[in-house]
């Protein structure tokens, strides 16, 4: 036992070496790794073995992969998975036939980032992430993982861990046997391997299925077992692709808060996550990528994206919006004949898109900002009444909290949002 | 790392679309049999019909696409090789020494001329198709009806009927002729009552040895092979359909006519066409009848290699039914490809207009689930 | 679910009882009890007997199932193996390729039995080598009859087989070696044994190619039954072909088992 940690620790601090220089250029110190180390300590560990375990673990940290490769013993392959870190994506584009699924893609994930790539079905983002983890190859471009190109590698020799919407967990293997095959694969001692398992089913809270198979498991524990199966490699990068979308509601809420545990508890983990959900992609991400067709619409801080939309469709795929046509007049807008207190920084007469959230505008006229119009109709949503107002032929929605008299269908009223709840989008 | 070098300096390849029908499923257009037993033999294309796709096959870019790797196809090339070299020694050669053997002979190419205006050739060829003509057409028309009754008229043990027809596959054709013998044979069964009965001194069925007699056999033995992928096409049929149908009002028999043939036309043909090739190639049920006027190609082959050693004449004929055989085969696989694919636009087609009801989105997911759990 | 009405069902499971009944079951049962009776020249056979079956399984008949049941292990296990190696390289092939796979070992299939036999025969018949006369050239000839099933049936599972399954095991860093050996063949058993099912059970009944080129030391039981038959031992055959069927069955039982054990689903 002391000398397995003996061993590990060894490996640590070589890994630790290759992992500066990563992080350094990346621009985080090794310092963030060491606070987790003890973050994950106490999580996981119960024992003084555990907490070796844990501190070899993630001593890993920046070097995750360090410790793979010294389990799979070649040095090649040390050099190979020791180079942990983010994801760039360099002008991939990838073609089906006659068809470009993805088009010049360009997107920096930072080590330890959680990016969401987020939009509509057949939008390119799984393609995106296949092609991190190897399975789609580019027409063009370079896919790279840390400092390594890996445009050229076949998916085994990536190290990345993936997730995918139906878990795709080996029916024929125990759970246990599902969450060491990746260890197995690449050779790793009996010992430590069995270790790494217990860990990874620890962290998923799995510790009890270890001799269930598969189908004996609910969807939501089958989902946690593929997550440990993918962490027990320790990869630098993870890949998480619409891993919720196949749980119901209720479910999928408390998966979400359990993968903002994993992450606090890996915080060195890149993580890649694939969704149709803005809600997923809010909770969980650094950063999001907004697809559509084939292409990046907006990237930026969930707050960004949903403050301050740089475009229309991230305006509108990110929350609902009330997108308005105004033009620049004298360092605010109008929107037709209708003055409007937004700060403009456009040339008089440009044309640009207003992006007013429906839970900012209030019934009443004692705003700054204030349209007159028609009800056109009123939905009652339990907690909020959502009333659809015709102003001047554009439809303005006002989520409002639960109204105990709504306005009636047909009658005038007035709405109005603050100054500070009107985005410019520049045309 | 020979992987890394192949890899490296190939030109990227792009992979055919994912989920694009006719894309990385259509090559098993033949007939699949990876259910239980006996169905290979009975196949069709209901195999790689709709419900072919695994879970995400709804999903645009999904598990679907290959890696498309140059390397990966070209050591797959390669590992193709040891098993292409063993069929090559016990069959493509041999094969090919067959018609080389029926060109060698002291007559040459002049062998063809004296087989083809022999009557025992041309005699062996009618009653060779004409036979298989008729037998598929029996087996057809019984298949589907039987088919018909299994799948839409089920009984207690109905399900019973579709395991018997599975072991029915795994027997030997000529054990059909052998029965036939004890049923119809001049002091079979059927001959044995109507002496007992009216007190005749001999039966009135004496067809065993007729053409009549080995058509019979083949009906009774090929009719499963239609109704195996009927019944794996019609377990497909969506019954809400039906219900639908008839809740409009259709008789049952439009409701076949409308609904259903069209839905299992491509079944049909596939076993129909198996069928046929197989009718032509039948030799076992031929010889267990005795009859010597009965003389089909594969008999002819028979008696002209063993029992007249005339190996040159045995070869012509072998490869004449070869040619028959397997330019109908190939046309059986072309068929099938094509109503496959018709098969395919058929059913979205058929479940696009199922929508107004609920068993679209149910439907679908019964899919996905299924081939999640066959995969 | 098609017809409504009580009386309409009744009629339509009349039918299926009057064609399905005489047509299928009764061939069966009739060599069933043929095979233990002495005499069949009435109405219903006579002499119930089980001296049949005694013959049938001492002396030459023992040996021809014993033959048969060596040549169908040995056609399948080989059949299986070259079937399956085609299958899965095919899988991982262009489009072209693979349909230039499946020709090949489909070609069996449209090709007659007996041409194979003949084929066989002339081939091996003549140098560089020789097998006339031996146990071999009777499994050659029932490994290419049977090969195309294994071919199809593997193949068939591959299609369905959800890629996602490889993929992940790739991306865990499974080289395709240890994929194919821990996670496609362990998926594919069901499939595999269903194969071996099959090619056992046509190779156990196999005739056509069979009487072009069986030595006299290798005679199959299907050979065996075709002697009896023709010179006039009726009875007999039924007995020998209740043994084939009974022994063909029992093989296909204890492979469903192997496969229903296979299947985790």
């Amino acid at each position: 036992m002391s000398g397995a940690g003996a061993g590990t620790s060894t490996s640590a601090a070589a890994g630790t070496g290759t992992g500066a220089a990563t992080n350094a250029a990346a621009g985080t110190g090794t310092g963030t790794g060491a606070a987790t180390n003890a973050a994950a300590g106490t999580s996981t560990g119960t024992g003084t073995g555990a907490a070796t375990n844990a501190a070899a673990g993630t001593g890993t940290g920046a070097a995750t992969n360090a410790a793979a490769g010294t389990g799979t013993g070649t040095s090649t392959d040390k050099r190979k998975t020791a180079t942990a870190g983010g994801i760039r994506f360099d002008e991939v584009t990838v073609t089906y036939g006659t068809q470009t699924v993805l088009d010049t893609f360009d997107l920096t994930v930072e080590p330890g980032e959680v990016m969401a790539l987020l939009g509509p079905s057949g939008s390119g983002k799984t393609t995106a992430l296949r092609a991190v983890a190897g399975f789609v190859r580019p027409a063009s471009g370079r896919v790279w993982l840390g400092d390594r190109d890996v445009t050229d590698l076949p998916p085994y020799a990536r190290g990345v861990g993936m997730v995918v919407q139906q878990y795709a967990l080996f029916p024929h293997m125990r759970v246990a046997d599902n969450v060491a095959f990746g260890l197995k694969a690449r050779g790793t001692p009996r010992g430590e391997a069995a270790s790494r398992v217990g860990e990874a089913l620890e962290m998923t809270g799995m510790s009890a299925y270890a001799r269930r198979y598969p189908r004996e498991l609910s969807g939501g524990q089958q989902q946690r077992v593929a997550i440990a199966r993918a962490l027990a490699i320790r990869p630098g990068v993870l890949l998480l692709d619409e891993p919720l979308s196949a749980l119901d509601a209720r479910l999928r809420s408390g998966m979400l808060a359990e993968l903002a545990r994993l992450h606090r508890e890996l915080p060195e983990v890149t993580v890649l996550y694939v969704t149709h959900d803005q809600v997923e992609a809010l909770t969980l991400a650094d950063r999001i990528a907004v697809m559509d067709s084939a292409r990046i619409q907006g990237v930026g801080t969930p707050h960004e994206l949903y403050r301050a939309p740089r475009d229309t469709f991230t305006a509108s795929f990110v929350g609902n919006a009330n997108l308005l046509p105004v033009t620049a007049a004298s360092g605010t807008v109008r929107f037709g004949d209708i003055p409007l207190r937004v700060a403009s920084p456009l040339p008089d007469g440009a044309s640009a898109t207003l992006c007013v959230r429906p839970h900012r505008v209030a019934l009443g006229d004692t705003g700054p900002n204030v349209l007159r119009g028609t009800v056109t109709s009123v939905q009652w949503r339990g907690a909020t009444h959502r009333v659809v107002v015709d102003v001047d032929g554009h439809e303005v929605l006002a989520d409002c909290p639960e109204l105990a008299t709504p306005p009636a269908v047909g009658r005038p009223v007035a709405v109005s949002f603050a100054e500070e709840d009107g985005a410019l989008i520049h045309d | 790392m020979t992987e890394r070098e192949a890899t490296g300096t190939l030109t990227p390849q792009t992979p055919a679309p994912p989920g694009v029908p006719g894309d990385d499923r259509s090559h098993d257009n033949g007939p699949n049999s990876a259910g239980p037993h006996g169905s290979g033999r009975g196949g069709g294309p209901h195999d790689n019909g709709p419900n072919s796709g695994g879970p995400n096959s709804d999903r645009p870019h999904s598990t679907r696409s290959r890696t498309g790797r140059s390397g990966h196809r070209s050591r797959a090339g390669a590992w193709a090789l040891p098993p292409i070299a063993v069929l090559g020694v016990i069959f493509l050669y041999p094969l090919a020494l067959v018609v080389k053997e029926s060109v060698t002979g002291e007559a040459g190419v002049g062998a063809y001329a004296d087989v083809f205006a022999s009557d025992a050739f041309t005699d062996a060829l009618v009653t060779t198709v004409g036979i298989a003509v008729g037998a598929t057409a029996g087996c057809v028309v019984l298949g589907f009806a039987l088919a018909l009754i299994v799948a839409f008229v089920p009984f207690p043990g109905s399900r019973g009927v579709a395991k018997f027809i599975d072991v029915f596959l795994s027997f030997p054709s000529f054990l059909i002729t052998l029965a036939l013998l004890f049923l119809y044979g001049t002091v079979g069964m059927a001959n044995g009552m109507w002496t007992d009965v009216t007190g005749a001194a001999e039966g009135p069925f004496d067809f065993l040895t007729t053409p009549w007699g080995v058509l019979l056999a083949e009906i009774t033995y090929f009719t499963p092979f239609v109704m195996r992928p009927l019944l794996a096409a019609f377990a497909q049929l969506d019954t809400a359909q039906l219900e639908a149908a008839s809740s409009l009002g259709a008789r049952p028999a439009r409701i076949v006519r409308r609904v259903i043939l069209p839905e299992a036309y491509p079944a049909l043909m596939a076993g129909g066409s198996l069928v046929l090739v197989l009718c032509l190639n039948e030799f076992a049920i031929v010889l267990f009848t005795g009859a010597k006027d009965v003389v089909t190609l594969p008999m002819l082959v028979y008696s002209k290699a063993i029992l007249e050693s005339d190996y040159v004449s045995a070869c012509v004929v072998a490869t004449v039914n070869v040619v028959i055989s397997v330019g109908l085969y190939a046309l059986y696989r072309t068929v099938t490809a094509r109503t496959t694919g018709a098969a395919r636009t058929g059913t979205s087609r058929t479940g696009r207009s199922g929508r107004s009801g609920t068993p679209r989105t149910g439907r679908t997911e019964r899919r996905g689930r299924n081939a999640g759990a066959h995969a | 679910m098609l017809v409504h009405t009580r009386k309409g069902r009744w009629t339509a499971w009349a039918v299926f009882a009057a064609l399905f009944v005489p047509l299928f079951a009764l061939p069966l049962l009739v060599i069933a009890v043929a095979s233990f009776s002495t005499n069949w020249s009435g109405a219903f056979p006579s002499g119930p007997t089980t001296g049949h079956y005694a013959a049938a399984t001492r002396g030459e008949s023992l040996a021809a199932l014993s033959v048969s049941l060596q040549t169908a292990v040995g056609a399948s296990v080989l059949a299986l193996v070259v079937g399956t190696w085609a299958a899965l390289s095919a899988s991982s092939l262009g489009r072209g390729g693979r349909r230039v796979l499946d020709a090949l070992f489909m070609l069996p299939v449209a090709v007659p039995s007996v041409v194979v036999g003949l084929a066989v025969l002339v081939a091996y018949s003549q140098p560089p080598v020789l097998l006339n006369g031996t146990r071999w050239i009777v499994i050659i000839a029932h490994t290419v009859l049977v090969t195309a099933f294994a071919y199809q049936s593997v193949s068939a599972a591959l299609t369905r087989l959800d890629p996602a399954y490889e993929q992940a095991a790739a991306s865990l860093g499974a080289r395709p070696w240890y994929v194919l050996w821990r996670v496609k063949v362990p998926l594919l058993l069901p499939s595999l044994t269903a194969a071996a099912g099959l090619c056992f059970a046509l190779s156990m009944g196999e005739l056509s190619a069979t009487m072009m080129l069986y030595p006299p030391d290798w005679m199959p039981l299907p050979v065996q039954i075709f002697a009896a038959t023709d010179r006039g031992s009726l009875f007999t055959g039924s007995a020998l072909a209740v043994v084939l069927m009974v022994t063909t069955l029992l093989v296909l039982l204890a492979v469903s088992r192997i496969r229903t054990k296979a299947s985790y689903r």
